[in-house]
């Protein structure tokens, strides 16, 4: 029986750069996954997701740096790396000679994999294509390419998945779904890097995030730390009357905005401290109540890892940010 | 995320990674060949019949009315020396064919991912694409060469050497057929070299004709078309008539092999036009 896997590491990514002609794809990008992890990659079209991938997979065969799988050079030890990274294409394929299951049972077969049928047809069930098992996948819609080219992706029972873009043309239903079978996956001990445009799929299945834009990685952090760091929580409040200049003034250190006449709104960072007894929201309270106001109704919220990852890209600008961490 | 779920990972790379260091990727090789030779089966009527029909056709057009006025050829029936000229020209044809279409269009349709993600060596790739070309190529070939001694052709004089050349010639085509495809940026550039180069030099390598019926000046012209050697190496297998010595062909046909595997061999490792930026 064999040893458990005791790097701390099971991806490790050293000062990646790639060009293409005069176009920089990827700057000294350097990042680390842990076993089991699902991390979320994100960035804007042409950000460098895709390109980070496909260093990673295969597809992209030279550049400068180092990447390591489970310990082993991509490059060097390509034949055992590239048995333990699953990978799904942003970019919708189809073998036009083969039907679903064949194209199923052969990509498992290239990895040397036995018992094709039986992971064939537990691949067909979670994707919800047993009815099309037998069709030409050039008739497949959009959406179930994708879900054909994630069973594609997992034949082999990779460690380490990349999914780029796994959600894109694929219904919301589906989409709930595919998120449960991506934490199924955690579960059973994939470690998946995933790369999306929906903010709200890694605000839901990601630990950490990291935010890449042209071609550098900017950020890498726990979700909720990431969130606590830049993330705002804002309250409004309505009143009786019309906002008097003397709670203005009061307030003046919390920057209030006069949303109306009779509204006032505050945002503060959202941190523990602001959540305590001399936060924003009792120094609100207070000051309301010292005016002798009566309040109507009250509005809250906090920032969305949406609001975050803005934040952080106009920070960021033209790729003249922060260093990579 | 939990101890639970990082125990879990670790324990299922240790076990992935001990199962890929064991794996030799030749089950791989083999599923691609398997792939190849699925899909051109599944086109049987456009990749087997099709050119059997076709000719079946040059050999009664031709054999049996220009055999009728013609009693010999090289010291054999004219029936007999035309049946290996026409199974070269599928044996070229149809190992060209196998590797350029089947790769260039996994290129067009992206599919040829699925293939570069895997941790199949090039030349295990080069494998899997040659085996499944050689076994559309020597079927026809083997198809042809049936239905002509059906229809009276006699032409087992070496079989052992003409299933070899045949086997060997496939080889040169179908590595041809695979660099073509790596190459090519469009449909044009996979037809450009059967129609307007094997095509035409196969004809003029004697299919219908042996060289020695052709003036001095062409007959010496001839000799430095390969194909002339390809199509005499085999029938010499078939008839053991010959126009040129048959370890000619045999150099020719070696050497083809030796640097289109080397070129197609290369051209696969670097990942020019399949891996991006390479």
């Amino acid at each position: 029986m064999s040893e458990d896997f005791t790097d701390e590491h099971l991806l490790t990514i050293e000062g990646v750069s790639k060009r293409y002609g005069g176009v920089t794809a990827l700057r000294d990008v350097s990042l680390r996954i842990r076993p089991g992890e699902i991390f979320a990659l994100l960035g804007a079209n042409g950000a460098g997701k895709t390109t980070l991938i496909g260093c990673v997979c295969g597809l992209i065969s030279r550049f400068d740096g180092e990447i390591r799988v489970a310990g082993h050079d991509v490059r060097r030890d390509y034949r055992v790396t590239r048995q333990l990274v699953g990978g799904v294409p942003q970019e919708l394929n189809h073998d036009g000679f083969l039907r679903v299951r064949p194209c199923l049972e052969f990509q498992g077969a290239f990895f040397g994999r036995r018992r094709l049928r039986e992971r064939a047809e537990e691949l067909l069930r979670v994707f919800s294509l047993t009815e099309k098992a037998g069709v030409n996948t050039r008739f497949l819609s959009g959406g179930m390419k994708r879900r054909l080219m994630i069973g594609k992706a997992l034949m082999h029972e990779p460690v380490l998945l990349f999914l780029d873009e796994p959600t894109a043309g694929v219904d919301v239903e589906l989409r709930d779904e595919l998120w449960t079978y991506i934490e199924g996956l955690r579960r059973s001990g994939v470690t998946i890097v995933l790369t999306t445009h929906y903010l709200e799929e890694a605000e839901r299945l990601a630990d950490r995030i990291g935010i890449i834009n042209h071609g550098r990685l900017l950020r890498v952090e726990g979700r909720r730390e990431l969130l606590q760091k830049f993330g705002r929580r804002w309250v409004e409040i309505s009143l009786d009357r019309d906002v008097p200049d003397t709670l203005l003034q009061t307030l003046a250190p919390l920057q209030p905005v006069k949303t109306a006449a009779d509204r006032l709104r505050i945002e503060f960072q959202d941190t523990p401290e602001n959540g305590g007894g001399d936060g924003p929201i009792q120094r609100l309270w207070v000051a309301v109540a010292a005016e002798k106001l009566r309040v109507r109704g009250i509005d809250g919220g906090h920032s969305r890892l949406e609001d975050v990852f803005r934040e952080l890209i106009s920070i960021d600008g033209n790729g003249e940010g922060e260093e990579s961490p | 995320m939990t101890e639970e779920i990082e125990t879990a990972a670790r324990r299922r790379i240790a076990r992935a990674r001990e199962s890929a260091l064991r794996e030799s990727g030749w089950r791989g090789t083999l599923a691609l060949f398997w792939r190849e030779a699925f899909r051109f089966l599944r086109m049987a009527g456009q990749t087997l019949v099709s050119p059997v029909f076709t000719t079946m056709l040059w050999f009664v057009v031709f054999g049996f009315t220009l055999g009728a006025r013609l009693d010999e050829v090289g010291g054999v029936p004219y029936i007999d020396f035309l049946v290996p000229g026409l199974i070269m020209l599928n044996l070229i044809n149809s190992a060209y064919l196998n590797a350029a279409f089947s790769l260039f269009l996994s290129r067009i349709h992206g599919s040829v991912v699925d293939l570069l993600v895997t941790p199949l060596t090039p030349l295990q790739i080069m494998a899997g694409y040659l085996g499944a070309s050689v076994l559309r190529a020597v079927a026809t070939g083997a198809v042809i060469w049936a239905v002509a001694a059906f229809m009276g052709a006699g032409t087992t004089h070496n079989v052992g050497f003409t299933l070899l050349f045949m086997v060997l010639t496939s080889l040169a085509f179908g590595l041809l057929g695979l660099m073509v495809a790596i190459l090519a940026r469009d449909f044009d550039d996979v037809n450009f070299l059967p129609s307007f180069l094997l095509l035409p030099l196969t004809f003029l390598g004697g299919v219908f004709y042996s060289v020695n019926m052709l003036p001095p000046f062409w007959a010496n012209v001839s000799l430095f078309n390969p194909i002339l050697y390809m199509v005499n190496g085999l029938r010499y297998g078939m008839t053991g008539a010959t126009d040129v010595p048959v370890w000619h062909g045999v150099a020719i046909v070696s050497t083809l092999v030796a640097v289109f595997g080397f070129a197609a061999a290369r051209l696969l490792a670097t990942g020019k036009n399949l891996r991006e930026g390479a």
